[in-house]
């Protein structure tokens, strides 16, 4: 397979930096060992808005992020477990108030400058300047008060919490830690914010991941090159990464990528839907499909239980009276055939779910959750309980009435830019019809939709899907808690409206400070049974994750947490000898 | 020299009606860039209040539309939220390749209808000038949606064509000629899909008014004259004919920004159409605004650019004018 | 007269077409919101009259379709059995034009189920889908140009009528329409849409918003006509003899401006036709279950369905006779004697 680069890629051994400093500590990683050189070709959906960690909230910016820093510990995507990154290592007090990690030593920024423990003690302190609205500073808000962190000696950080935390050291994962050099006098005159744009020169930029900026083509691609001083090595002392550049090229739509992908012009791609994963897994010319099993993302429906007080219409207080009753929720639930989900709209690729946990998690799956199969028999019991009737309406079918008479009848609301979750809502619609209940979807733009949930709360009932960026109930904390800004069924009370609410929320800030899995788990396994229970989310469907990867490229281990290929991009090499884009 | 003042008034007036309406409408519809980051359980809602604030989303209507044409003035088209990039520059790279599609194609159209209209008007009733008048009907009736998607479905399908984008990945690297042949290549299909969609009318319209010269007399003297058939076609017959044909060329040149909008979006061809749709789905409001106006400059200059021509073009209006 | 002949030929061709439509119930064998879910995307079926032996059948039959085992898209027919195709047979209830209640259909199969045309993502029959769809789409084409043509023509006759600062002004607002992009104004529209909007208010909005954007161009044609009428001797003499001016402009002016009106009407028609199709194409227009011919394309921007399934593309193919119909109608007014020649640029310019 020739290589039609017209690029000369030197055959060179592996590079070695400037000046090899003995001192430095390496970590070692085991795998197969691969041979230096190759381009690797990636897709990305959108432009990166920016590459500084403290403002980027897209996921283009955060995926090219991720290859170019480096932070302290680190999740392992595969096992779903932490290992140390640039801490060499860390104890936590027996209390979980004090983390001590110790820095490893002699390793350098991607420009060759040290790095040391002032770079980590600056990187928190602006994390948690409340001027510099870093997106991390949430994160760092533990017990109501930010973490303090404080130098113990030129190579030990003493991280000091208000509370314990839940999560421990899984919180470090994804914090860049930042060359204090470059951005300490940004940082004093105020404009931190604004730097490390795109068009950033790569001498003003430096991070400590395996790829340091090399270019930027506006509107085409952005280049990162192996960084020099990476602190990674293969088990034979070969200085990571094994790639010699790393491409992101921006292709707008899903569609686009996959033809860009079966041309062979990328050389991944992730993010893939079940209908193009089966046109790709047809023909697999020089390049291998994968199923990877079920993803983080959970799918559902929920319905608008707000308290609008007085200004709600009449319309909407009697549609509420309806969503306030658990046993409707419940119908609505049994009603639903989750398996014609999977198999219509993931093409069988996917898991049904009952509970925000989909097997893909594996620690925190709670098994005990009831799975019960759809029955329309057990939802028409269960409306017949809650005071509904049936009647027949001219046309000879019959309509679901409430108990004052009030024919059932409600929106869904979908992303009109979701073509999956907007399948969901047409099949719901069809299963809720054999229930007498007469549903429209109604597809919105995205914003509007997000603007109707959380803003406005105008709205019956919507379809949405959130997907956790961490095996662990925490990320989704907003969710759960009933002050949070995503608990969507009725965001940021003030106080918890209902009793099974209050309960979630007591469990959720235990499981906050409660360290250990053991116990944790057995929190979290309580709020999913009071959601399995009272159904504010009715639970539908998980995605797998699909992706497909060149044959040449190896080491490709797909995980189920982003970045789904790139994780160990590190450890990844082509097999032939020149490697990279082949027409 | 009046007539000019004129219609230069008039074509400001309407662009600060639009953009004033523009401006309305983007702002009041609900949702904003921001309420994307507010699914994001990671950032709490003050965050994202903040960054609002600080991108001037929050103060009143009528101040955010004078810093903008204050700054508009000032060449600064405003900001993008969803590129993260001042406007001016997004618009002209779209802006650009909209213009290498629709000049091609309406280039192309014009060079195939005038040959065209003109053959058949020559033939008028007789079998060449019937065939090609079922041809245009049998194409004016396929709409243009209708007819890339098909041109899709045969790209998809053959392999021949790629099916979307401007240029392939790796372009840079390739030589000059192959970077034409790759650029021509994206750009078949949906030239192919405007030609056809622009061709019939064009045809019909320059075979009209050349019918109706046709039976002039001093065509007919003309030709008694000895003027070989061909320059008399091309050089008397078509000038004669040419007012129509010149407003027409007039709003062909008008339409050059917004009339590929449907073939760009269902051909992915990285055009204005694609990103004004984004745009408004993401209501990012000054790309919105400034598309618009780009597209509404283009409609109006072509209209002037058509009135211009025919003023210079044709004797009768000239004296008309300076007559009043 | 041939004139006369020809628009008769077309307007019989318009007729047959839109009562095809029309009594889509009759000619559809399913319910177009009836959902499969064991066959998604089915291709057509085959219909036979010679089976596997080689004998010939009476009545044409055809071999139910199965999934293929382990694939989600592959299907094989299942030879051993067979289902005949049955002729003005009864099926699921409709009511004809809305008002009449029936069973009867053009054709089915009791035994088995039928997609001539296959099915779509929820295992639907097209061919049913395409048939009610037309009705939504032929029906937004005709009230959008219902609407557009009204409003025209009233501010054409008060322009040309009155004249003065009323012309200027309202010739001013038609420019200010004409250069407005329609598309983001329908965007704008459907995002101030109260939340419980059922199909049919969706549906009313998407007529009213392309009628109302679409009035400037007949506006000015109705005022061309009006200018160079109201000066006529006809005109003046009434209004010598004291006529109102609403009198003059129903008795007399209007009937003047009914040739213009009508060829617009005929080119108005398809092009609206068009607009529904192309803001349901995008999302924006009817929403499900409802289909129209743009909501039943929206599936081939999907590149697995472009690939996959061809027979996506069929509705494209059913707006066709109908332009044809409407366009021959057009220019055989237009050949009419006395007829208002229009020679401005026709075709449809979303900008």
């Amino acid at each position: 397979m020739a290589c039609v680069s017209a690029v000369a890629l030197p055959a060179r051994g592996f590079p070695q930096p400037q000046h090899a400093n003995p001192k430095e500590e390496l970590l070692t990683l085991p795998g197969e060992i691969g041979r230096p050189g190759g381009r690797l070709v990636v897709a990305l959906r959108s432009e990166p808005k920016t590459l500084n960690p403290l403002t980027a909230a897209d996921t283009p910016s955060r995926e090219v992020i991720a290859a170019m820093q480096a932070d302290l510990i680190h999740i392992n995507r595969a096992t779903q477990l932490t290992e140390p990154a640039l801490a060499k290592s860390w104890k936590i007090s027996p209390d979980g108030l004090r983390y001590t990690l110790t820095l490893r030593q002699g390793l350098r920024f991607s420009d060759g400058h040290p790095l040391d423990a002032d770079d980590v003690l600056f990187t928190f302190r602006v994390y948690l300047d409340e001027n510099v609205h870093a997106t991390q500073r949430d994160l760092l808000i533990v017990g109501g008060k930010p973490i303090t962190v404080r130098k113990v000696d030129a190579q030990t950080l003493l991280f000091q919490f208000a509370k314990p935390y839940g999560v421990e050291e899984r919180l470090f994962d994804g914090l860049a830690i930042l060359p204090r050099h470059l951005l300490e006098k940004p940082y004093e005159e105020g404009k931190l914010g604004q730097l490390w744009s795109l068009s950033t020169p790569p001498n003003e930029w430096a991070g400590l991941g395996p790829f340091r900026l090399k270019e930027y083509v506006p509107g085409q691609k952005l280049v990162l090159e192996r960084n020099p001083y990476y602190w990674k090595t293969d088990t034979q002392g070969h200085r990571l990464p094994y790639l010699d550049e790393l491409d992101f090229i921006f292709v707008p739509s899903a569609d686009a990528q996959v033809l860009r992908f079966q041309s062979g012009e990328t050389d991944i791609i992730t993010g893939l839907g079940a209908e193009n994963f089966s046109v790709l897994s047809r023909q697999q010319r020089g390049f291998t499909m994968a199923d990877a099993g079920p993803g983080l993302e959970y799918n559902f429906l929920f319905f608008n239980l707000n308290d609008p007080g007085e200004k709600s219409s009449p319309e909407m207080t009697r549609k509420q009276k309806w969503f306030r009753d658990v046993k409707f929720r419940q119908a609505v639930s049994a009603a639903i055939d989750r398996e014609a989900i999977v198999r219509l709209v993931y093409q069988g690729r996917g898991a049904a779910l009952w509970g925000p946990v989909t097997p893909g998690d594996r620690r925190w799956v709670d098994a005990a959750i009831p799975h019960p199969p759809r029955s329309l028999e057990r939802a028409r019991a269960l409306l017949k309980q809650a005071g509904f009737s049936w009647s027949t309406a001219p046309n000879g079918a019959s309509k679901l009435v409430d108990s004052d008479g009030n024919p059932v009848e409600f929106s869904i609301l979908t992303s009109s830019s979701n073509a999956d979750r907007t399948k969901m809502a047409t099949l719901i619609q069809n299963d809720l019809q054999q229930l007498g209940m007469h549903v429209q979807v109604v597809p919105l733009e995205f914003r509007s939709l997000v603007d109707r949930v959380t803003n406005t709360k105008q709205y019956d009932a919507c379809v949405l899907g959130l997907a956790s960026f961490d095996a662990d109930p925490n990320p989704d904390l907003n969710v759960w808690l009933s002050s949070g800004g995503t608990h969507l069924w009725n965001p940021s009370q003030s106080h918890p409206a209902t009793p099974w609410e209050a309960e979630i929320d007591r469990l959720m800030e235990q499981q906050l400070s409660t360290p250990g899995y053991g116990q944790r788990k057995k929190l979290y396994d309580r709020v999913q049974e009071i959601l399995a229970e009272n159904q504010p989310m009715i639970f539908l469907a998980s995605p797998d994750i699909l992706v497909g990867a060149k044959n040449t490229l190896a080491n490709i281990h797909p995980a189920v947490l982003e970045p789904y290929l790139l994780w160990n991009v590190e450890q990844l090499f082509f097999r032939n000898a020149a490697g990279g884009a082949s027409q | 020299m009046r007539y000019l003042l004129r219609r230069a008034m008039h074509t400001v007036f309407l662009l600060f009606g639009v953009s004033i309406l523009t401006f309305l409408f983007s702002a009041l519809t609900p949702g904003n860039y921001f309420d994307e980051m507010r699914l994001n359980s990671q950032i709490s809602p003050e965050t994202v209040a903040a960054l609002r604030a600080q991108y001037q989303l929050d103060r009143p209507l009528p101040v955010r539309y004078i810093h903008w044409l204050n700054s508009v003035a000032h060449g600064d088209l405003g900001f993008s939220f969803a590129y993260n990039s001042p406007v001016g520059p997004l618009l002209w790279v779209r802006a650009r390749n909209t213009l290498l599609l629709t000049a091609t194609a309406t280039l192309l159209a014009w060079l195939l209808a005038l040959p065209l209209g003109v053959w058949s008007a020559a033939r008028l009733g007789r079998a060449p000038d019937r065939v090609l008048s079922w041809t245009t009907a049998a194409l004016l009736v396929i709409p243009d949606l209708i007819l890339a998607l098909g041109l899709l479905i045969l790209a998809v399908r053959t392999g021949w064509f790629p099916t979307g984008g401007l240029v392939s990945v790796g372009y840079e690297t390739l030589s000059p000629l192959q970077k034409l042949r790759d650029l021509a290549l994206h750009m078949a299909l949906p030239v192919f899909a405007l030609v056809l969609s622009a061709l019939p009318m064009l045809v019909r319209h320059v075979r009209a008014s050349v019918a109706e010269v046709l039976d002039a007399p001093f065509l007919r003297a003309a030709l008694a004259h000895g003027i070989p058939r061909r320059k008399l076609l091309y050089g008397y017959a078509l000038r004669a004919a040419a007012n129509p044909l010149i407003s027409l060329f007039g709003f062909s040149v008008g339409a050059l920004l917004s009339g590929s909008f449907l073939v760009e979006v269902i051909m992915s061809w990285p055009g204005l159409g694609p990103l004004l749709l984004e745009a408004i789905l993401a209501r990012d409001l000054y790309v919105v605004i400034g598309g618009v106006l780009l597209s509404m400059i283009f409609l109006v200059s072509g209209n002037l650019f058509a009135d211009l021509l025919l003023y210079w073009a044709d004797p009768r209006i000239r004296t008309a004018a300076s007559a009043k | 007269m041939t004139q006369r002949r020809k628009i008769t030929k077309w307007l019989v061709v318009l007729v047959v077409l839109h009562c095809i439509i029309a009594g889509a119930g009759f000619f559809a064998p399913y319910d177009p919101a009836e959902q499969d879910r064991d066959r998604p995307y089915l291709p057509p079926m085959h219909i036979h009259l010679i089976d596997a032996q080689g004998h010939l059948h009476f009545r044409p039959f055809f071999y139910p379709l199965r999934l293929r085992a382990g694939s989600f898209d592959q299907y094989e027919e299942n030879k051993a059995q067979s289902a005949s195709l049955h002729f003005f047979t009864s099926g699921s209830s409709y009511h004809l034009l809305g008002v009449v209640p029936s069973h009867l259909h053009l054709f089915g199969a009791p035994a088995a189920r039928i997609y001539p045309l296959g099915t779509d993502a929820y295992g639907r029959d097209q061919l049913s889908r395409i048939l009610y769809g037309g009705q939504v789409s032929l029906l937004a084409g005709l009230l959008g140009a219902g609407v557009t043509l009204l409003l025209g023509a009233l501010i054409g006759m008060a322009a040309g009528y009155y004249g003065g600062w009323r012309d200027d002004a309202l010739m001013r607002a038609a420019e200010l329409f004409l250069a407005l992009p329609w598309l983001y104004l329908l965007f704008a529209l459907r995002a101030f849409l109260p939340l419980a909007v059922s199909p049919l208010e969706a549906f009313l909005l998407v007529v009213v918003v392309i009628g109302l954007v679409g009035w400037a161009r007949p506006a000015r044609l109705v005022r061309s006509v009006v200018l160079s009428v109201k000066e006529r001797d006809f005109v003046r003499a009434a209004r010598g003899f004291g006529a109102s001016d609403v009198y003059l402009l129903r008795r007399h002016i209007l009937p003047e401006t009914s040739s213009v009106l009508l060829t617009q009407a005929a080119m108005l028609v398809p092009q609206f036709v068009l607009a529904e199709m192309t803001l349901s194409f995008l999302g924006l227009g009817v929403p499900e279950p409802m289909s129209s011919w743009g909501n039943l394309l929206a599936s081939l921007q999907q590149y697995s369905v472009l690939v996959s399934y061809w027979w996506m593309y069929l509705p494209a193919l059913a707006i066709i006779p109908f332009f044809l119909g409407y366009l021959g109608l057009a220019s055989a007014l237009q050949e009419r004697p006395g007829a208002y020649k229009i020679d401005e640029k026709t075709s449809w310019n979303p900008s």
